[in-house]
């Protein structure tokens, strides 16, 4: 178990470092000017000189990737040329609210859809089970944009049920800072105003965000949990006389429950880059919106470090999602 | 199973409803008997500081924020006084002379001395970002002096006409406030980039970095207010896409927003308790011809173009909200030349200047580059190609991303025949358009340079003009260099289009000047009365 860890572990660590390097190279090929957007469209060639040797865009590009990969190494993303910010502590205002979209929506998916995958399972061929293909199937069909405009415009604009952006009422100042989670620290602290505004501002972004994930869970648990109720041992359970319940929960769902848990696993890392979109419709301040508005202005450190958070997050689910297999199947052996 | 199921889920969704429907923001906000008005904009405001960016957005904030010596008021644009109770300019117009007005103080309610003045000048000289373009050539620390306390004086190192004119974009910060947050030697440049150091009328209560930005307002700001009824601050909230933008003023989460597109202008004009403020701009766009390179650096081949052209779709493109260029400087800024011999759709003369270029019959390729996303310089880029296959030319159209863009534009070797530019005069003088874009000396410089036009006789006067004190002189030359350099027909001119914003009956006293950026507000100016 531990040498598979350490294993991974290393795995991961080589990954993001070749991560670093296709991320520097690929913003440092793409044509464009940094020093000379940053220095405005009047600016004099004295000013954009200095902006250049100030972020040491002057340097060749295997001392800039030396000076870059010590800095990430030790925590520091480099300066924002843009807005001459510490990459880092961006990062640190605009990644909670990023995850605490992407987990939000990661539970919708996961609770809807194994929930959905079931009940399309029980109720086969019937128009439960139809109607519940059809969400799937839309989910995966439906571009995210489009569905995330409707719902704009018929939940929050029409019928004024749910508000059409943000993460909190407008008014409303955030909850004392604890994760960085609002809807959390809003129920750590009592703050039963910020619970309801956090919750109802996640609702439409998630629904968006988690269409496609949803259908592709629903579609999964619906096609293992037919696999595994066909299985010897589920027959041999009924007819022992085991109650139907206790059948599917102990024995169909464990085990139909292996696949579909992979694909929540993989799903997450796809969340992350997901969120460019979401965050943008919905102006949920996290690393998405942050990673768009600092590609237009060809800002590389910004858009290398959303990168390398989402890689990292990407490796450490996937990390996590292997180690989950040991504890759904007790087969399952680190070696 | 089936029956237990049911009851959770509808009792989730109805509480998830039910805290939907709970009272939602009905645009402006009452605190304190305050009504603080929701502003929403496409674009954030990741520095404040006043020394270090310029933008439409960044620039809303810093004026509330922050004042300068004298301010811009109104259309056609007046230099009103403000910090400076008065100015005088010495007979040779080398010395500017401000007198500070004695009310003055910042919101520590430290008062507003000449000695910040002179900070915040020599704080802009040495960071060398931003608005110190606008003075790099011009001052310099000895140009500086503080003859009393409430006395700055500024010695031009050239004569330099429009100085006057860049002033309003000096604003003053408080060099106690700015020294006692500067850390390791950075002038407080972190500390600034969300915090002020300023006297102007609203002070930052709320700092939500990349989301919203809330400022109330300085009840006894030291110039008084216009109204009794002038906002009790705002909330500047981001509010990227078009589409969310309309949803937000028409759901009532907005009193004002910027970023409509312009069939959105039209469709929620007709909404009940909504208003459109509409007012010709100064940004014009033009079609920037690589005057050095290629077939477009043939004068006659930019002519046959500019005669191709439909200018009619210019404004069509706009649904009628803008006007067409009548030369190289906007109608709406001082020294335009009106009855200059501008180029209109006939394609007549086009052929002729083609035939004088040596390519009667056309048979070749021109590339149009414009920014990937803008739809008004796909539609022109569109129109651009119909007209041109007319007179048998090919047109290449292709979209760039904003970067890639100027990147092909920062040399003459890679500036395609055309591009598709937008420009904002950020000053309101005629140097401001005619010494960045048409004098060759601004080669390299930004990207409004990127025609790389080059007439010697219009350097000469762009030059001479720009040191003469008297405007009657001035203008003639401005005149004269218009004629010029229409006639070497460096570029299409466009149109100018509207600036519009869409808001709320409750909002008054809103005051356009044509010298503000793109979206930009005087939230100063702003009341709610219901």
């Amino acid at each position: 178990m531990w040498v598979f860890l350490g294993k991974r572990l290393l795995l991961v660590l080589l990954t993001l470092l070749g991560l670093t390097v296709v991320v520097f190279v690929v913003s440092h090929v793409t044509p464009g000017d940094p020093a000379r957007l940053a220095a405005g469209p009047d600016a004099s060639q004295e000013q954009i000189a200095l902006i250049r040797t100030e972020f040491g865009l002057d340097r060749s590009l295997p001392v800039q990737y030396a000076i870059y990969l010590k800095g990430v190494l030790q925590g520091n993303f480099g300066r924002s040329i843009r807005t001459r910010r510490d990459v880092s502590d961006d990062i640190k205002v605009f990644l909670p609210a990023t995850l605490e979209l992407v987990f939000f929506t990661m539970g919708l998916a996961a609770v809807l859809g194994i929930l959905f995958g079931i009940l399309a399972a029980a109720y086969r061929d019937t128009w439960l089970d139809h109607l519940l293909r059809l969400v799937s199937i839309g989910g995966v069909a439906v571009p995210m944009f489009w569905l995330a405009l409707m719902l704009q415009l018929l939940i929050a604009l029409k019928f004024n049920l749910l508000p059409s952006g943000g993460r909190l009422a407008i008014a409303m100042s955030p909850p004392t800072t604890i994760t960085g989670f609002f809807l959390v620290d809003a129920l750590l602290t009592g703050n039963w105003a910020a619970v309801g505004s956090a919750l109802t501002h996640l609702v439409l972004p998630a629904l968006v965000l988690s269409s496609p994930s949803l259908a592709a869970v629903t579609r999964m648990m619906r096609a293992d949990m037919l696999d595994t109720i066909s299985r010897e041992y589920v027959v041999n359970a009924r007819a022992n006389g085991l109650p139907e319940r206790l059948i599917v929960a102990k024995y169909v769902l464990k085990n139909a429950l292996i696949p579909t848990v992979t694909l929540i696993g993989l799903r997450y890392g796809w969340m992350l880059g997901g969120t460019v979109l979401v965050e943008t419709v919905f102006d949920w301040p996290g690393i998405g919106l942050y990673a768009v508005q600092s590609s237009v202005a060809a800002d590389f450190m910004p858009v290398m470090a959303v990168t390398l958070v989402i890689g990292l997050n990407f490796a450490l689910a996937n990390l996590v999602v292997d180690l989950l297999y040991g504890v759904l199947d007790p087969r399952v052996r680190y070696a | 199973m089936r029956t237990r199921w049911l009851p959770g889920i509808l009792l989730l969704a109805l509480a998830i409803t039910a805290l939907g429907i709970a009272p939602e923001a009905q645009a402006f906000q009452v605190r304190d008997g305050q009504k603080i008005l929701i502003f929403g904009a496409r674009q954030a405001v990741p520095n404040l500081d006043p020394h270090v960016k310029t933008d439409w957005s960044t620039r809303t904030i810093q004026q509330s924020v922050y004042d300068g010596l004298l301010k811009y008021e109104g259309n056609p644009p007046k230099l009103v006084p403000w910090l400076a109770e008065s100015y005088s300019v010495s007979k040779d117009g080398m010395t500017y002379t401000f007198k500070i007005d004695k009310r003055a103080k910042f919101q520590t309610g430290e008062p507003v001395t000449a000695y910040d003045v002179k900070f915040s000048f020599q704080r802009i000289m040495d960071l060398k970002l931003g608005p110190a373009v606008l003075f790099m050539d011009i001052v310099d620390r000895e140009s500086l002096q503080v003859p009393d306390i409430h006395t700055f004086q500024v010695s031009l190192k050239k004569p330099y006409a429009p100085f006057i004119s860049t002033i309003p974009w000096l604003f003053i910060v408080s060099w106690k406030q700015v020294m006692a947050n500067a850390v390791d030697n950075d002038y407080g440049q972190k500390w600034l980039m969300s915090n002020a150091a300023g006297s102007g009328p609203f002070k930052i209560r709320r700092w939500e970095q990349g989301n919203l930005y809330e400022l109330e307002a300085v009840e006894n700001y030291w110039k008084g207010w216009k109204s009794p009824k002038h906002i009790g601050g705002y909330i500047f909230k981001l509010i990227q896409e078009s589409s969310s933008q309309k949803i937000s003023l028409l759901k009532g989460e907005a009193d004002l927003v910027e970023g409509l597109q312009p069939d959105d202008y039209e469709a929620v004009k007709t909404e009940k308790g909504v208003k459109i403020e509409e007012h010709p701009g100064v940004t014009n766009f033009a079609i920037k011809f690589n005057n050095q390179k290629g077939l477009t650096a043939n004068q006659d081949i930019r002519k046959a173009i500019s005669y191709a052209i439909d200018y009619d779709a210019f404004v069509k493109i706009y649904n009628g909200h803008a006007v067409l260029m009548e030369g190289p400087i906007p109608k709406t800024l001082k020294g335009h030349a009106s009855k200059l011999p501008v180029y209109r759709t006939d394609l007549a003369k086009a052929k002729e200047h083609l035939a004088k270029a040596g390519h009667p019959n056309g048979g070749f390729t021109l590339e149009y580059v414009y920014v990937a996303g803008l739809e008004e310089e796909r539609l022109i880029g569109l129109v651009l190609l119909d007209q041109l296959k007319k007179l048998n030319i090919t047109l290449n159209i292709v979209a760039l991303p904003w970067p890639q863009m100027v990147a092909r534009g920062s040399k003459i070797e890679t500036m395609p025949d055309m591009m598709a530019v937008f420009v904002t005069p950020q000053f309101f003088d005629p140097d401001a358009i005619l010494s960045l874009q048409f004098h060759s000396g601004a080669w390299g410089r930004g990207y409004y340079s990127v025609a790389y036009y080059k007439n010697p006789k219009v350097d000469e006067l762009i030059d001479k003009a720009r040191v003469l004190k008297d405007w009657g002189q001035r203008e003639k030359l401005y005149h004269e260099i218009q004629r010029l350099i229409v006639e070497d027909a460096p570029e299409v001119w466009g149109m100018l289009f509207n600036r519009r914003w869409a808001m709320r009956q409750h909002v008054k006293g809103f005051l356009f000047s044509p010298v503000h950026y793109t979206g930009e507000v005087d939230m100063y100016q702003l009341a709610i009365e219901e």
